[in-house]
């Protein structure tokens, strides 16, 4: 498959680092100020997705290990989202579960590209509280282009089984990096896209190890040595 | 177990040596309850004598503190910048790296690192010490500066940050190398003998002698350890002319490790014969000139292959007769004791008395951390340091005996003044007078003790001083400083005011005993360093006591007599096939290992189906129950260690020690995934919807789960996510490597013995077209997870999603083109172990293995050809052997592959090393462990799995350009760095697109629920193997 890069995807990978450098805190703080524009259940999908975001992946996780060593989980946003919706789906909840996909990928921070009418006004929103870049938009002929662009992390959609399957079909086919496919199809219930762990499916983790006693001696295992319990 | 009383009875120098010897490697790692018990019998006080040595401890305290002149220079130092402060510590940072810097602008930036998260100006004048405050005003500047400025604003940490911004860096950079000059000047007696020698007649008028030590990194290369032999030479031939009359003749100390880049039990034959050549020429020389040698101490996987080197050293011609050639020996070693009556019985035997120096041991926190990363049944140390203390008391009770003291001449190295105290006490009630010991210290601390010590009593007391340039040794000086200079240690004690003398001579013994238990609760053992999981075993090979019966275990499999043979396993039932394949051992391929059955279409279509039956069951049974079935697997596993070990030997090539890391990695992932299903999958958990409602979310499992995992780990990353899969509630149908089938079916039986129930777990061996193309195209397949290369993965990736089914989870992963930054405030010693192991271990088929380094190109020119000169001291060969570094790669594709890149890159880039091959190589597929220095990472156009490792330059300021194109090749798996810059390293780390970073160690090895392992980009989809959120990952959420 012939790989493309869009404009779009260049801006985004440049301010990939920039974004995902502010940590989730940081970037909810930022994105809590862009519901106020939203209709209730956009609003209240937004701020749950903040939320949720904060209590999954909030904090780095300090993990146990022998003496004299630090290891630390966290997370980041993977790269650039594709975050659409099928045009032609009719469904009562599908901006709201688009709003979803949007605020999930956002503050686990990744730069999105959000696609025609819909998600113009999205972006109007949103851009003037985030960096430049964050967020993107192009017009529907657009989209495919993304979709074929070189380096794209990931597609958020809200669509029905058959466009979910087919867009897995033209994203195995990519050469590069397995692109992830996250996928809301059912709009009734939103049941992945309003799931805890979906945020999860956003973000790339990163564990950095340190060796503490590199210069030598650990503090803290002499004073345990010569503790009374 | 060893009766200690029994040392006190002069028949003990009676008993065989080789009944002797056997008495010491089983106390490797004793149980401290009960081995502790024994030597409290023996160095337990009568009331009588507890006073007398707390009295006369109180008294050299009480004079001591009178004295007035009390503190030497690092007392002081420790006093000021106690190195359980921000301060102390980032003082004796800067003491270990700056130095070395040979760059202006990483200097710099160093110490701005360094200077602005501490709060020096509070130690300004503090200190009486020139040499403190002299410290402090390299830090600080100027006095001046500090004064004013402190009565302004009170606010010390604020004003060095201005000052750094304020004045300019050379200036600072001047200041603080001086600074460490000064350091250095205190830590090192001189950078010459015959400067120490000059520097110590002051301390030798009052009655001092000497123990000179070169003392420095160990050597890593050849070329080091002829470096350190004539260093030691020089050394003998400089003392040997000492004319100085009075008192003790001045001994020198020597390292065996800097005197051989492999001093090492699986290099035994090499020490016997070349490291036992080299001190052999030192010993004769040292003997020519009436110098004494004393083989210094070092890590306890050491202690066994020393011994057995001195024995041979002193039986042999050059020591015959001679009386002063000794050693030392760690009090804080478990085999302290038995190694103390064998030495003793050895002297005896041969007819020469060994000087010995006890000590108390300056390795503690390392020897702890090895054993807790290495799994090790227990700890060779004393986990509190009173059982240190009672250890060093008993064995003093059997050095001072007089049935010993005739064959051993103790010398005592504290400078602890109750153990001073408590020594002399002990050597009166034996009855042996001051000519009979001697005491040791080290050169800086415990000058105010033994200035009394020596005025009081006529005891020779023996300066343990380092000799050498500054730069070389401060680093080294720093380490064991900090190892042992924890505020609560004795010397920091002492000369602080405030700590009441009452405190200071309580008997160890006495203390010991007062505590609940002798082992030290808050140092869990390794076994039982994870809160809520067993962490796995892994023998350790370094000692005889573990090394013989493991082999021997191993040993049983590795015979042409045992073959395995692999088989499809449908529903619990192993299948007969028609293609059959022998497993050549990668070593030779005359040997055969066993034979696998490849499965065909129909097997693994029967196989899916049964699963896909499967499922409704196994996802509903319990989750304590399916965790159940893998912490069985886990002991199994580990019940079966020595046929694993041998088929990960015999089918894969892996060495020992790989093998062993594997079975423990695979037992780590059964119980970590255990934990975390109890944790998240055993009932639903609730959460505020978004609407603000209360609702529940369950994880269930998913369907049939593919797994398809790679020959490198074949039990471990097979077992891993074989595991994930079935705990999280979904059947499994699995297909390993063609190449490593053996092991994997051995897996999959041991699963179902766990309780995996049949129909739940099938195994279908064979290669991608046989096997992967009928898995992979199946409809019911509900998930997938890979690992092996970014190509296959994208493969399987398109077929899966051919399948005109909902798309499923694929769990990838892939490649890496890992690379190591290394800045020129690291170590290189450092830097060249961790770089040779991260490239090198596993003959590189690590999906983490390091591919490229980047090093500074201020100090390329010392870290590479270090690194040529460790590669030519790696050994290829076979991986049952306890000598081989390097076994083979995996097969001949592989081989031909890594070839074809080595001839290619003779041709684009310059050679640095390549280590040799044995001579049988060709019986199997080896490939020399490789270094090229190349320009750019650009020069690499894909990921060579083997031993080949590049090397780039890079400028100090293109530093984010490196970050940048490491990025740019797309592939984020592991990461290493080595740098003393905090700022550096953080700057890094957020930078590099990587999933696991490493700093200052080596990049391979992630251990499972410490180190979740997985890249980004090309080299995978996440979520990480062994971390907390990959099991979710195999499962459905469903919201109730």
């Amino acid at each position: 498959m012939t790989m493309v890069k869009p404009i779009q995807m260049e801006v985004a990978n440049q301010v990939l680092e920039t974004w995902n450098a502010l940590g989730v805190a940081a970037r909810a703080t930022a994105l809590a100020r862009t519901i106020a524009g939203l209709n209730d259940a956009q609003a209240r999908m937004a701020q749950w997705q903040l939320d949720n975001a904060q209590a999954q992946i909030g904090e780095a996780e300090v993990l146990p290990g022998p003496t004299g060593e630090s290891n630390v989980l966290s997370t980041h946003g993977r790269g650039a989202f594709l975050v659409t919706a099928q045009t032609d789906l009719e469904a009562e909840l599908k901006t709201v579960a688009l709003v979803g996909h949007l605020y999930a990928a956002l503050v686990a921070g990744n730069p999105v590209i959000t696609v025609g009418p819909e998600g113009q006004a999205l972006m109007d929103q949103i851009a003037p509280h985030v960096p430049e870049g964050v967020i993107q938009n192009v017009a529907e002929s657009a989209q495919d282009t993304i979709i074929a662009a070189a380096g794209l992390a990931g597609v958020a959609i809200v669509c029905d089984s058959q466009h979910a399957q087919a867009l897995s079909q033209r994203l195995a086919q990519k050469d590069g990096l397995l692109c992830q496919l996250i996928e809301e199809t059912d709009t009734q219930q939103l049941s992945s896209v309003a799931a805890p762990h979906t945020i999860l499916r956003f973000v790339t983790e990163q564990t950095v190890t340190t060796n503490t006693t590199a210069i030598g001696g650990n503090a803290t295992l002499l004073e345990l040595g010569s503790q009374a319990e | 177990m060893f009766n200690a009383l029994d040392v006190l009875q002069p028949s003990i120098l009676e008993r065989p040596l080789d009944e002797l010897w056997q008495r010491i490697s089983p106390l490797y790692s004793a149980d401290e309850e009960q081995w502790l018990g024994e030597l409290l019998t023996l160095a337990e006080p009568t009331d009588a004598q507890l006073k007398a040595s707390t009295d006369a401890a109180t008294d050299l305290i009480e004079q001591v503190r009178a004295d007035g002149e009390s503190m030497s220079m690092i007392d002081s130092l420790l006093l000021e910048y106690s190195l359980d402060t921000k301060e102390g510590i980032l003082l004796m940072c800067l003491a270990e790296a700056l130095m070395r810097v040979p760059d202006k602008e990483t200097a710099d930036a160093f110490i701005k690192d360094r200077l602005s998260v501490a709060d020096w100006a509070s130690h300004a004048n503090h200190s009486e010490s020139f040499f403190v405050n002299a410290s402090t005003w390299g830090l600080l500047l100027t006095g001046k500066v500090v004064t004013m400025d402190e009565t302004k604003d009170g606010k010390p940490a604020n004003l060095v940050n201005r000052m750094i911004n304020r004045v300019s860096e050379p200036v600072i950079r001047k200041a603080m190398n001086q600074a460490m000059k000064i350091m250095g000047h205190q830590f090192v007696l001189g950078r010459s003998i015959s400067e120490a020698l000059s520097r110590g007649k002051s301390y030798r008028d009052k009655g001092y002698t000497y123990s000179f030590d070169m003392l420095g990194e160990a050597a890593l290369t050849a070329d080091d350890a002829d470096k350190y032999l004539k260093s030691y030479l020089q050394a003998v031939e400089s003392v040997g002319q000492d004319t100085y009359s009075k008192g003790y003749r001045p001994t020198i100390s020597i390292k065996l490790s800097a005197l051989h880049p492999r001093y090492e039990v699986g290099c035994e034959e090499r020490v016997m014969t070349e490291l036992f050549a080299s001190v052999k020429q030192l010993i004769t020389r040292a003997r020519e000139l009436n110098v004494g040698i004393t083989i210094d101490a070092e890590e306890a996987d050491r202690l066994e292959l020393s011994l057995h080197l001195f024995e041979k050293l002193f039986r042999d011609e050059c020591t015959k007769g001679w009386g002063s050639f000794g050693l030392v020996v760690q009090a804080y070693s478990k085999r302290c004791l038995p190694v103390l009556t064998w030495l003793a019985a050895l002297a005896k035997d041969v007819g020469d008395r060994i000087p010995l120096r006890l000590v108390k041991g300056a390795y503690w926190d390392s020897e702890i951390k090895l054993c807790q990363q290495r799994g090790l049944s227990g700890y060779p140390v004393y986990t509190r340091k009173e059982g240190t203390d009672v250890s060093y008391l008993a064995c003093a009770h059997f050095l001072l005996s007089p049935h010993t003291r005739e064959w051993i001449f103790p010398q005592f190295a504290s400078h602890n003044a109750h153990t001073i105290a408590t020594v002399a006490t002990i050597a009166e009630r034996h009855g042996a007078n001051t000519s009979e010991y001697e005491f040791q210290r080290l050169h800086g601390m415990g000058d105010a003790l033994y200035n009394r010590l020596i005025k009081d009593k006529d005891v020779c007391v023996r300066i343990y001083a380092p000799v050498g340039s500054h730069k070389d040794l401060l680093p080294y000086l720093v380490r064991r400083l900090l190892e042992n200079g924890a505020n609560s240690s004795f010397v920091h004690r002492l000369v602080d005011a405030r700590c009441p003398v009452s405190e200071l001579v309580d008997h160890p013994v006495t203390t010991l005993k007062s505590r609940k238990t002798l082992r030290n609760p808050l140092i869990d053992l390794p076994r039982d360093m994870f809160d809520n999981r067993a962490n796995s075993y892994g023998p350790n090979i370094e000692i005889e006591a573990e090394w013989q019966p493991f082999k021997a275990a191993v040993d049983a499999f590795m015979g042409p007599e045992t073959k395995w043979t692999a088989q499809p396993i449908v529903a619990g039932e192993s299948l007969s096939t028609e293609d059959v394949h022998a497993v050549k051992s990668p070593y030779d391929h005359s040997l055969v290992a066993g034979e696998v059955h490849w499965a065909n279409a129909e097997i693994v279509n029967q196989a899916i189906e049964t699963a896909h039956g499967a499922y409704p069951t196994w996802s509903q049974t319990p989750a304590d129950e399916r965790a159940a079935c893998l912490e069985r697997m886990a002991t199994l596993m580990e019940e079966n260690y020595a046929e694993l070990v041998a088929i990960c030997h015999r089918e894969a090539g892996k060495t020992i020690q790989d093998s062993i890391d594997e079975v423990r990695e695979a037992v780590d992932f059964c119980n970590y995934y255990a934990l975390e299903a109890r944790k998240n999958f055993a009932a639903p958990k609730a959460f505020t919807n978004y609407l603000g409602e209360q609702q529940n979310a369950k994880l269930v499992g998913r369907g049939v789960f593919a797994c398809i995992s790679p020959w490198n780990f074949p039990l471990a990353i097979f077992t891993g996510q074989v595991a994930a899969a079935l705990v999280a509630g979904n059947t499994v149908v699995c297909k390993a490597a063609e190449q490593t089938s053996l092991i994997a079916y051995r897996a999959v039986q041991m699963l179902h013995e766990a309780g995996i129930p049949k129909d739940a777990l099938h195994f279908v061996p064979g290669n991608g077209a046989t096997v992967g193309a009928p898995l992979t195209q199946h409809p019911h397949i509900a998930g997938l997870a890979f690992t092996g290369s970014t190509g296959t993965a994208q493969l399987i990736n398109r077929t899966l999603a051919e399948r005109g089914v909902a798309p499923v989870p694929v769990i990838a992963e892939t490649g890496g083109q890992n690379a190591m930054i290394i800045d020129s405030t690291s170590l290189p010693e450092q830097v060249v172990r961790d770089a040779v192991r991260s490239a090198f271990a596993s003959a590189g088929q690590r999906c983490s293995a390091l591919r490229v380094m980047f090093v500074q190109a201020d100090i390329a020119d010392r870290v590479i050809p270090m690194i040529a000169g460790a590669m030519q001291q790696q050994s290829v060969g076979l991986p049952y052997l306890h000598s081989t570094d390097v076994g083979p790669v995996i097969d001949e594709k592989a081989q031909t592959m890594l070839l074809e890149h080595i001839d290619t890159m003779k041709q684009e880039a310059r050679l640095i090393a390549q280590s040799e091959l044995p001579q049988d190589a060709d019986k199997g597929t080896f490939v020399a462990p490789t270094a090229f220095e190349i320009d750019s990472i650009d020069q690499l156009k894909e990921e060579k799995f083997g031993p080949i490792m590049h090397v780039v330059r890079y400028k100090a300021k293109d530093l984010d350009k490196i970050i940048d194109t490491i990025n740019n090749s797309g592939f984020g798996l592991t990461m290493g760095v080595h740098s003393r810059n905090e700022t550096t390293c953080a700057h890094i780390a957020k930078r590099a697109r990587v999933g696991n970073l490493y700093i200052n160690r080596d990049q391979v090895g992630a251990v499972v629920g410490v180190q979740p392992f997985g890249g980004q980009g090309l080299s995978g989809t996440g979520p990480k193997a062994g971390g907390p959120h990959y099991l979710p990952r195999f499962a459905k959420e469903q919201l109730l």
